[in-house]
């Protein structure tokens, strides 16, 4: 029943993407891409308020216009190393239906036309690639994009179990 | 009852009127029928599953219809009838024995009615009737009696029989001798019947019921004389739906299961289809309160000025809106109510009726009712349940004949101009000072020249005189309605665009004197922004209006209920306060009222002997002052009792001793839970949790209330507000590179401690030492992980902040200095994140977290749960 019900969505997600523009950005020398329709606007870095005692890829929260949103770093968050912010770092606000808030990135690439027949479905790493926060892989001839499932990776919910992790291991 | 239950009941009486109107050749209705039993089979908890059954078996018959196959119409939809009365029955009272065995038998029956065997099941079905008759009718009441009464056929002799032999049971109970007498007569009518003596038997059964309304303490029984009268023949599906009607209208209260179904028979509430538009009925219900608020306030103008057009045309608009739109909408319930209230209003309107006493107490109840059904409606489409105010009935019958209810100009309880005649009953004794306060209209109804009534009208007329130079149309403005969610943002928005402004102007190539031109550019852009910031804050300010004209009818009605003479004026409603806080304000609000008027203002007899005029003075006032908002409460009643608050402080143990006590500490005591100086509990007043919730709904709004009274005089309660509720004073604290607020109104106090007066124990907890109370000292900065902050405390600052057990000392790294900030929430997709209360743009655009202080300290304590406990020893021994 359980997994039927995943293979169900999985393929919705996928059916939804089909032929879909994507903002790309770099992580690294890794490039990513999200649907273009959940991203809200790019904005440079601007101070960002650390919140104490929320899991380190929570960067802290910013003013977006008089509106206080938290902002992830997705390198933390990948588990990569952390680099020097320049002047190309910049700050990716989604906008999903649940949620507003911004995403932490090297740079900023371009917006792209994939088609449904350029997108595969993520390749199975073994145990050690945690695929569940990829949409797949968007195989154009400018490149190797990974196409993230940006609502996944940024899940309220996740964010609150981290917190309350973090918070009994305090305790 | 659940509601669910309570839900079954009405829809399956809704059901059995529609299969009462049910034509043989309307499939339609037959198919809303059956949709309709079918919800209610899947609605219906699993207890009643024998009733379930039973409308899966009416379920099936209905489809037999459907399709041509039964036999004999009319026979079967009485069988229906029967056993949708059969599953009513079960669900009122939770499944037994016996209604297990009326469903049985109705299953049967139905089973059976489909093979045809109709003539055996008439009399089936009226046996089986008969059963349910005895089920339901227990004849130790009066009002089991009546309807029996109505039951019975005059033929049955042993229907009779019983009847006569319940009357004079009852008659021997009762204690009360006109009651006893009548029912002993209605005795003797039934025994005459019974011995074949009497002439026109449905004359002397009509007659007995006359006799048990006249006995029966409700006057809705007079009904059943009517009821009575209907032919005995009429089939017996008719019946069943009589039988309902008044066993539900009896006011005794150990009924009440029936009592809460009261007249739903006949009203069965409206039910929202599921086509139904939610965003324009919503719209319907908030424009309609609006509305009828309108109408609340106009009314009791109207009251004062009985002849005033302009009021009642307000009042007659109102109704006529919500008439019109709600039949728009096809609820039909209140288009039914406000439709006869209009009726009572045009008759007022068109000056055959005044608006004064029964009337006016009338009006009002309609209006409350109405208010009730908006909520309901509300209920229904947040997906509750849409459920009919008990009353409604009852109103609308009374609104349809008001006067064959008894409803007149004079009213029962408010004074009229024959009670101020009879205190002074004889002028003839009168010293030359007293006639100074002699009324002439007095004199002259003395005299018999005029009757009290040409009074009144002269004394309104000279009102009307008196203020008619000064009435004038109230200015009505127009208005939009904006949604909250977006005032929120664009006053937001504004707030963003002065900090943006403010650092543009201080920016430094406008501050070097060669860019002259765009300075002054700049300057003007600042103005502008000014001014829109004023008019932002502004659009979040309404005016206190409403909530005042509340109180007025709070007042109004109080005084009724009380019997006293009460004067209400109110100051400054036009003063304007934050829109969240005007609903949190009204509910403390209505409570001080009803005690100054319960409790405060003396009857008028005891108001006179203590030399006061016979009618009280309740003042209601709002101003502004220093930054707050002010709404004062003063009665000239008797004031606050100092001994009785004591003893009764003293009984419940609030207090150890009364030794030392100043009067403001003393009158402080009524905001304690579970104090009441009233000896007697009313409906009023007098349970002792008005004032302390009143206390606690008022800090919630970060405001305070003081009390000031004295005996015999009356007392006056001040109510201190800030202006708006979204901003939050704050001390701005910086721990390392970080700022945080801590809301000022929990910073005790902040020092810089001495090193003397910090303590180590066991080379960990730290406590320090101020005006001999030890407190441990939290570092924020190891609580917050903050890199590059002072860690020496006698270098840094002490914030004394406490949860609601202990105090403690905060180690900051210094004082900021005072802020007013706008809370707001961190944002979505973060989570709650302990010891932050929330975030707020500081005033050079960054973000601050406000701390949550009583969190803060419970993290504190858990984290170094240890020493604390070794701190709580040391403290002792301290």
């Amino acid at each position: 029943m359980n997994s039927e019900k995943s293979t169900a969505q999985t393929k919705t997600v996928i059916a939804g993407i089909q032929g879909g523009k994507f903002l790309s950005f770099f992580l690294q020398d890794e490039e990513y891409g999200i649907e273009i329709l959940k991203v809200q606007e790019i904005i440079g870095l601007m101070p960002i308020t650390r919140i104490p005692r929320t899991p380190d890829y929570v960067r802290g929260v910013i003013n977006l216009r008089g509106k206080i949103i938290a902002v992830t770093d997705l390198r933390k968050k990948f588990g990569m190393e952390d680099i020097e912010q320049t002047s190309e770092t910049c700050i990716i606000v989604v906008q999903t239906n649940k949620m507003e808030i911004g995403v932490m990135v090297d740079k900023v690439s371009e917006v792209l036309d994939i088609s449904g027949s350029e997108i595969e479905n993520t390749p199975a790493f073994g145990a050690s690639v945690p695929t569940e926060f990829l949409l797949g892989i968007g195989n154009t001839e400018g490149g190797v994009r990974l196409l993230l499932n940006i609502e996944k990776i940024l899940s309220a919910q996740e964010l609150v179990e981290l917190c309350s992790e973090n918070l009994e291991l305090t305790a | 009852m659940s509601k669910v239950e309570q839900q079954t009941i009405s829809s399956l009486k809704q059901i059995r009127i529609d299969l009462d109107l049910l034509q043989p050749d309307d499939p339609q209705t037959l198919i809303q029928i059956g949709a309709g039993l079918e919800c209610i089979a899947v609605n219906l908890p699993e207890e009643y599953f024998s009733a379930s059954e039973l409308l899966g078996h009416c379920l099936e018959t209905l489809q037999a219809m459907f399709h041509g196959k039964a036999s004999d119409f009319p026979q079967t939809i009485r069988l229906i009838a029967v056993a949708l009365l059969a599953v009513e029955q079960s669900v009122v009272s939770t499944p037994n024995p016996i209604t297990e065995a009326i469903i049985k038998q109705a299953k049967e029956l139905l089973q059976n009615g489909i093979t045809g065997e109709e003539i055996e099941n008439i009399a089936q079905t009226d046996e089986s009737f008969d059963n349910l008759k005895d089920a339901v009718s227990d004849l130790s009441t009066l009002d089991a009696v009546a309807n029996w009464l109505i039951q019975i056929e005059p033929e049955d002799k042993e229907d009779v029989i019983r009847l006569c032999d319940a009357l004079k049971k009852l008659s021997s109970q009762t204690k009360e001798s006109s009651v006893k007498k009548l029912l002993t007569k209605a005795a003797r009518e039934t025994d005459k019947i019974v011995k074949g003596k009497a002439g026109d038997v449905q004359e002397t059964l009509t007659l007995i019921g006359d006799l048990i309304g006249q006995a029966s303490p409700s006057d809705t029984i007079e009904e059943f004389a009517g009821q009575t009268t209907t032919p005995v023949e009429k089939s017996n599906v008719t019946q069943i739906s009589q039988v309902k009607t008044p066993q539900k209208e009896p006011v005794q209260a150990e009924e009440s299961v029936a009592d809460i179904e009261s007249y739903q028979t006949e009203y069965a509430a409206d039910i929202l289809t599921e086509d139904a538009d939610i965003s324009l009925l919503m719209e319907f219900v908030t424009e309609s309160h609006e509305n009828i608020e309108a109408a609340e306030s106009a009314f009791l103008l109207l009251e004062n000025e009985p002849d005033n057009l302009e009021n009642i045309n307000t009042v007659f608009r109102a109704f006529h809106t919500v008439k019109g739109s709600s039949a728009f909408l096809g609820l039909k319930r209140l288009t039914e109510l406000a439709h006869h209230a209009e009726s009572l209003l045009s008759r007022i309107r068109d000056g055959e009726i005044r608006c004064m006493g029964g009337y006016a107490n009338l009006a009002l109840r309609a209006i409350d009712m109405l208010k009730e059904m908006f909520v309901s409606l509300q209920d229904a489409l947040e997906g509750g349940v849409m459920v009919l105010p008990q009353a409604y009935g009852e109103l609308l019958h009374i609104l349809t004949n008001p006067e064959a209810a008894g409803i007149s100009e004079k009213a029962d309880t408010s004074p009229q101009p024959s009670e101020v005649i009879k205190t002074s009953e004889s002028f003839d004794n009168l010293s030359e000072e007293d006639l100074d306060s002699i009324k002439i209209g007095d004199i002259l109804v003395e005299m018999d020249s005029i009757t009290p009534e040409d009074i009144e009208e002269a004394l309104l007329i000279q009102k009307r005189l008196r203020t008619g130079t000064k009435q004038q149309q109230p200015h009505t403005e127009s208005s939009v309605r904006v949604r909250t969610d977006r005032l929120d943002r664009l006053i937001n928005m504004v707030g963003e665009l002065v900090v943006a402004q403010s650092m543009l102007a201080q920016d430094e190539t406008l501050s070097q004197s060669i860019h002259f031109e765009i300075a002054r550019k700049v300057a003007h852009a600042g103005k502008i922004v000014r001014d829109l910031q004023d008019l932002s804050m502004a659009m979040r300010m309404i005016p206190l209006k409403n909530t005042f004209s509340k109180m007025a009818r709070v007042v109004r009605d109080v005084a009724q209920k009380c019997g006293k003479v009460v004067e209400f004026v109110n100051d400054g409603e036009d003063t304007e306060i934050d829109r969240n806080m005007v609903d949190l304000i009204a509910d403390p609000l209505v409570h001080m009222v009803r005690n100054a008027v319960d409790h405060g203002i003396e009857s008028p007899d005891e108001r006179e002997r203590s030399g006061k005029t016979r009618s009280g003075k309740v003042r209601l006032s709002a101003y502004h002052s220093g930054g707050n908002v002010v709404v004062e409460l003063a009665d000239d009643g008797n004031g606050l009792d100092a001994e009785k608050i004591l003893q009764k402080a003293l009984e419940k143990g609030l207090i150890e001793s009364d030794k030392g006590l100043t009067d403001h500490q003393i009158f402080n005591l009524i905001f304690a839970p579970g104090m009441s100086t009233n000896d007697t509990v009313t409906d009023v007043s007098g349970r002792g949790v008005g004032m302390d919730v009143v206390r606690r709904n008022i800090e919630s709004m970060h405001g305070r209330i003081e009390i000031s009274s004295e005996k015999g005089k009356g007392s006056l309660f001040t109510i201190r507000l800030p202006l708006t509720l979204a901003i939050t004073d704050g001390m701005l604290v910086r721990v390392g590179t970080e700022r945080y607020i801590v809301p000022t109104v929990h910073i005790y106090l902040s020092f810089r401690p001495s090193s003397d007066a910090i303590t180590t124990v066991a080379g960990r907890g730290e406590m320090v030492q101020l005006r001999g109370e030890l407190m441990p000292i939290v570092r924020l900065h190891s609580l917050f992980d903050i890199k590059g902050s002072v860690e020496n405390p006698t270098e840094g600052s002490l914030v004394i902040v406490a949860d609601d057990k202990r105090r403690c000392a905060l180690l900051v790294d210094e004082l900021l200095g005072q802020h007013q900030v706008v809370a707001k929430a961190l944002g979505t997709g973060i989570g709650k994140v302990p010891g932050v209360a929330g975030g707020a743009i500081l005033g050079d655009g960054c973000v601050g977290l406000i701390l949550d202080t009583a969190e803060l300290v419970a993290l504190a304590r858990q984290t170094t749960n240890q020493f604390y406990r070794k701190g709580n020893s040391l403290k002792k021994v301290a």
